[in-house]
C-alpha cells in the first residue's frame, strides 16, 4: 500500500512537470488564464501603455503607487497593461503580486520576450508608450526618482512616462523618445 | 541640586555586521580569459559575502543561494558589485581594520564581471562550496527577555524615507546586566538601520505625548540628571549578527529604564506594519570595564548655502587621558559626501580612524575595530566632513537646494563623529578617567561656541561634579549672561554659591529662579537651605513647606522642614515632618537624630 501511495504521488508530480515545460508558441504573450493576447491590437483607437515589472525587483515594487496613480489618471483615454517578462513566474504568483500591491491593471506574461523586444525595454520597471496608430513613441523610465540602483531622489523631478502619454494623446512632440531606466535587467531572465 | 545634562545622540548602538559563517576562500581565475563558472568561482564569493542577507526571510529582496538565483540576477550582480553598491560597505580600506568587513576585492569583482560576459555558466556542481548554515529566529538563542513594540508603525505605500521611535519599557524589578541585545527590526526588507538608546530617566516619555505609541524623528535627545557614562553602541543593519559584549563590558539596565528603538525605513510600494522586538541576554557579571561614547561634533558650523558642493565642517578634540578606541560611528544626513576621522598623536604622526569617500545615509553603520586603537593622552582626534548641497547631489532633500542648518529632521544636517573609547586609568588617584574626558568635551564645546547657553551650563555642571567649584561658578555666570532669567541656571548657580558658602549671593539667584518659575521644587529646597544657613529659620520653613507641597515624596525636604520648624519652636509640627521623612525613607539618619532630640526637648 505504501508503495502504491508513492507511485500515485510520483505520477501526479510528473504530470505537473510536463505542464510547466509545455513549449510556448513563439511570439505571443498570455493573460493569467493562459490565453494568448496581443495588447497592441486588443483595443483599437487608444494609446497603449505597457509596464514591465517583476515580482522580485524592489525598485519595480516601489513604483507600484506611481504606476497605479498614472493608470487612474489616464485609464479612460489609454489602455494599461502590466507585463511580467520572467518565464518562470507562474500565473498564480503574478495573481498574488497584483493583489498584494492592489494593482487593478490587467497583467500579461511575456515568457518569450516578444513584448520586451517590440518595446525595446531593458529593465524592470520600464514603460513603453504606443500611440493610437500602434507606433512606439516612448520607452524608458517612468520618472527620474532613481538615479542609479543605489541612489534615489526624495521625489522625482522629471516625469517622462506622463509626458509620453500626453504626447500619445495629443500628438505633441516629445523631447526624447527614450530616457535611461534604473532597475533589474530583463536580459538576466533569458 | 540637580544638574541637568542633555546629550543629543545621533542614535546609535552596538551590534555588528558579521557575516554569519565563512565559506571557503574563493578560488580566483588566474586571468580573465580563464573560464569562470558559478560552481567553482562565483558561488564562493556570493555564499561568503551576499547570502547572509540574500536568503529567505532576510533583508535581501531575492535569494542568492543557488545557480538559478544568481543567473536570474547575473548582470545586475555584476553591475552593483562593480559600482560597489553591493555588498554595502562604506569605509575605504585603510590601516585600521574593521571587524566583518563586507568588501569584495578587485579580483572578486572582475571575476563576477567575467562570469557574466562568458554567459553566466554553471560549471560542475561538484565544485560548489557548502552553503553556510543560516539560523532562523533569534541568532543568539532564546533571549532571557523579549520586549516587543506595543503598537506597530504603519508605513505607507509611497513617499520618502521615514524615521520612527518605539519606546520599549523594560519589565525588570532590579538592576540587571546585559551581555547582548538582539534587535529584530520587524521587517528586515524595509528597515535600513535601527538603533537603541537606553533612556534611564524616561525622558522620551516626558517629552512626547503618548510616547508609548511611538513618535517620528531621525535623531533623539536623551536628558540625563546625572553623569551616566555607560556607553555602548546598540545598532542593527541588514546582515548584522548580534554583538556579544566582551567579558567585563556588560551593560547596566536599571529598573524603570526605557529602551528607545529608532528605525529608518523606506516605503516598499504597499502599506506595511512594522512591529520590532528586542531580545535581552542577561549576565550575572557586572561591568568591570567602562567604555564611554565620545562625541566630536560641530553642528554649530552647519550653515550650508544652497548650491554649495564642498562645504567643510571640522572639529578636533585633544584627549586628556590615554584611551583605546573600540568602535566608531560617523553620522550625518543626506548632504554628507566625504567623511574623515583621524588622530594626530603627540609625536606628530597621523593615523586614519575612518574614511568614507562616498557617504550614503542608507548604509550608515557602527564600525568596530578588529584591534582597539591606542591613542595616548595628548592625541588630537579630528573629524572633517564635506557636504554637497547642490542639485547634483541626488539625495538632496530640497529641490531646488535650500540653505541647510543643523537639526534632527531629514532635511536638516548633522556633523557627528562618535567614538567608543575605553579610557586607561594611569593612577588610581586621578579618579574616573571618563570624567576627565567628559570635562574636556564640555570645555571644548564652550570654546567652540562661546555664545551657547547649554555648553556653559553643561561645562559648569561637569566642573562642579568634579569638585572644581570656582571654575563652575564662572561657567554658570557665563550661562546666565546669555540667558539672565533662566530658572535652571539661577538655581544651579545658587546651589553652587551655597556650596561655596556665599550665602547672600546664593539667596539672590535662588529668588531669581523662583521669580521665573514659582513651582520649582529644587529652587525652593535650595533657597530653604540658604535661608537656614543665614539663620532665618522662619523664612526657611516657608520654602521647605513649598518644596514638600510640590514633591510630597521627598524625604530630605520633609526632614529639613522639620528642622526649620524645630528651630523656631514649633515642635509638634516638626515631629510630624520628621516622622513623614522617616516614613518615606526609614534610613534617613538626619530625620531620626533630629526626631530623637526634638522629642527630648518636648518632654
Amino acid at each position: 500500500m505504501r508503495r502504491d501511495g508513492f507511485w500515485f504521488f510520483f505520477v501526479l508530480f510528473e504530470g505537473l512537470v510536463l505542464l510547466l515545460s509545455m513549449p510556448y508558441s513563439q511570439g505571443q504573450a498570455f493573460d493569467l488564464s493562459g490565453k494568448p493576447i496581443n495588447p497592441l491590437t486588443y483595443s483599437s483607437g487608444k494609446p497603449v501603455i505597457l509596464l514591465f515589472v517583476r515580482t522580485d525587483c524592489p525598485i519595480s515594487n516601489r513604483y507600484a503607487p506611481k504606476i497605479k496613480q498614472l493608470s487612474e489618471t489616464y485609464g479612460a483615454k489609454a489602455t494599461f497593461w502590466m507585463i511580467y517578462p520572467d518565464k518562470d513566474e507562474s500565473a498564480a504568483s503574478i495573481g498574488n503580486h497584483l493583489q498584494e500591491y492592489a494593482y487593478k491593471i490587467p497583467a500579461l506574461r511575456d515568457p518569450t520576450h516578444v513584448l520586451v523586444k517590440r518595446s525595446q525595454v531593458q529593465v524592470t520597471p520600464e514603460a513603453a508608450v504606443f500611440n493610437a496608430k500602434g507606433e512606439l513613441i516612448y520607452h524608458g523610465r517612468i520618472d527620474n526618482w532613481y538615479d542609479s540602483i543605489g541612489r534615489s531622489r526624495p521625489v522625482a523631478t522629471s516625469h517622462e512616462l506622463a509626458d509620453g502619454i500626453e504626447a500619445a494623446l495629443h500628438g505633441t512632440p516629445l523631447a526624447s523618445k527614450t530616457a535611461s531606466p534604473v532597475g533589474c535587467y530583463i536580459s538576466d531572465l533569458q | 541640586m540637580i544638574s541637568r545634562r542633555t546629550a543629543v545622540i545621533g542614535f546609535m548602538a552596538g551590534v555588528l555586521l558579521a557575516s554569519r559563517s565563512r565559506a571557503a576562500q574563493p578560488q580566483l581565475p588566474a586571468s580573465s580569459v580563464q573560464r569562470v563558472t558559478f560552481s567553482a568561482d562565483i558561488a564562493p564569493i556570493l555564499f561568503r559575502n551576499c547570502a547572509s542577507c540574500h536568503h529567505a526571510g532576510e533583508a535581501g529582496p531575492f535569494p542568492l543561494v543557488s545557480y538559478g538565483d544568481a543567473k536570474k540576477h547575473a548582470r545586475q550582480i555584476a553591475e552593483v558589485t562593480r559600482l560597489r553598491i553591493m555588498p554595502p560597505w562604506l569605509p575605504e580600506p585603510g590601516e585600521a581594520k574593521f571587524t566583518d568587513e563586507q568588501r569584495l576585492s578587485t579580483e572578486q569583482i572582475a571575476s563576477i564581471g567575467n562570469w557574466v560576459e562568458q554567459g553566466a555558466l554553471e560549471g560542475n556542481p561538484a565544485d560548489l562550496p557548502t552553503l553556510p548554515k543560516f539560523v532562523a529566529g533569534w541568532q543568539l538563542g532564546t533571549p532571557d527577555l523579549i520586549i516587543s513594540a506595543k503598537k506597530p508603525f504603519r508605513l505607507p505605500a509611497s513617499g520618502g524615507d521615514r524615521y520612527w521611535n518605539f519606546v520599549l519599557p523594560v519589565p525588570i524589578d532590579q538592576t540587571r546586566w546585559l551581555k547582548a541585545i538582539e534587535i529584530r527590526p520587524g521587517n528586515k526588507r524595509l528597515v535600513h538601520h535601527a538603533n537603541i538608546l537606553v533612556d534611564r530617566a524616561q525622558s522620551a516619555r516626558h517629552r512626547h505625548k503618548d510616547a508609548l505609541a511611538g513618535f517620528g524623528g531621525m535623531d533623539l535627545g536623551i536628558e540625563s540628571e546625572f553623569f551616566d557614562p555607560d556607553s555602548h553602541f546598540l545598532f542593527w543593519k541588514p546582515g548584522t549578527v548580534p554583538y556579544v559584549e566582551p567579558e567585563g563590558m556588560s551593560l547596566r539596565l536599571d529598573k524603570g529604564a526605557d529602551l528607545i528603538l529608532n528605525i529608518h525605513v523606506q516605503p516598499s510600494g504597499k502599506p506595511e506594519l512594522i512591529t520590532p522586538s528586542v531580545g535581552l541576554y542577561f549576565t550575572n557579571k557586572p561591568a568591570t570595564l567602562h567604555p564611554m561614547l565620545l562625541q566630536i561634533e560641530n553642528d554649530a558650523k552647519l550653515d550650508i548655502p544652497p548650491g554649495e558642493e564642498n562645504f567643510i565642517v571640522t572639529d578636533s578634540l585633544t584627549l586628556p587621558v590615554d584611551v583605546d578606541v573600540l568602535a566608531i560611528y560617523p553620522h550625518c544626513h543626506y548632504l554628507g559626501k566625504n567623511i574623515q576621522g583621524s588622530a594626530t598623536l603627540p609625536d606628530g604622526s597621523t593615523r586614519s580612524l575612518i574614511h568614507i569617500p562616498r557617504w550614503d545615509l542608507n548604509w550608515q553603520a557602527v564600525y568596530r575595530y578588529q584591534e582597539p586603537i591606542f591613542l595616548p593622552k595628548g592625541t588630537t582626534v579630528t573629524m572633517r566632513y564635506t557636504y554637497d548641497n547642490s542639485a547634483g547631489n541626488v539625495a538632496n532633500p530640497n529641490h531646488p537646494p535650500q540653505r541647510v542648518t543643523a537639526g534632527n529632521r531629514a532635511r536638516d544636517e548633522m556633523a557627528h563623529l562618535w567614538l567608543q573609547v575605553l579610557p586607561r586609568s594611569v593612577n588610581m588617584g586621578d579618579g574616573d578617567p571618563r570624567m576627565a574626558l567628559q570635562e574636556a568635551v564640555a570645555k571644548h564645546k564652550v570654546e567652540k561656541d562661546p555664545l551657547d547657553f547649554e555648553s556653559h551650563y553643561n561645562f559648569a555642571a561637569m566642573l562642579q561634579s568634579r569638585g572644581k567649584l570656582e571654575a563652575a561658578l564662572a561657567q554658570y555666570e557665563a550661562a546666565l549672561a546669555i540667558r539672565p532669567g533662566d530658572a535652571v541656571a539661577n538655581n544651579a548657580l545658587g546651589g553652587a554659591l551655597l556650596a561655596a558658602n556665599r550665602v547672600d549671593r546664593a539667596v539672590n539667584h535662588l529668588k531669581a529662579a523662583l521669580q521665573n518659575r514659582p513651582d520649582y521644587f529644587d529652587a525652593h529646597y535650595n533657597l530653604g537651605s540658604a535661608l537656614a544657613a543665614e539663620g532665618d529659620f522662619a523664612a526657611a520653613a516657608e520654602q521647605f513647606r513649598s518644596a514638600v507641597r510640590l514633591n510630597p515624596e521627598d524625604a530630605d525636604a520633609e526632614a529639613n522642614l522639620g528642622s526649620a520648624l524645630a528651630q523656631i519652636g514649633q515642635l509638634t509640627e516638626a515631629i510630624a515632618h520628621f516622622e513623614k521623612a522617616l516614613k518615606l525613607n526609614p534610613e534617613h539618619e538626619l530625620a531620626r537624630e533630629n526626631l530623637k532630640q526634638v522629642r527630648n526637648m518636648a518632654h
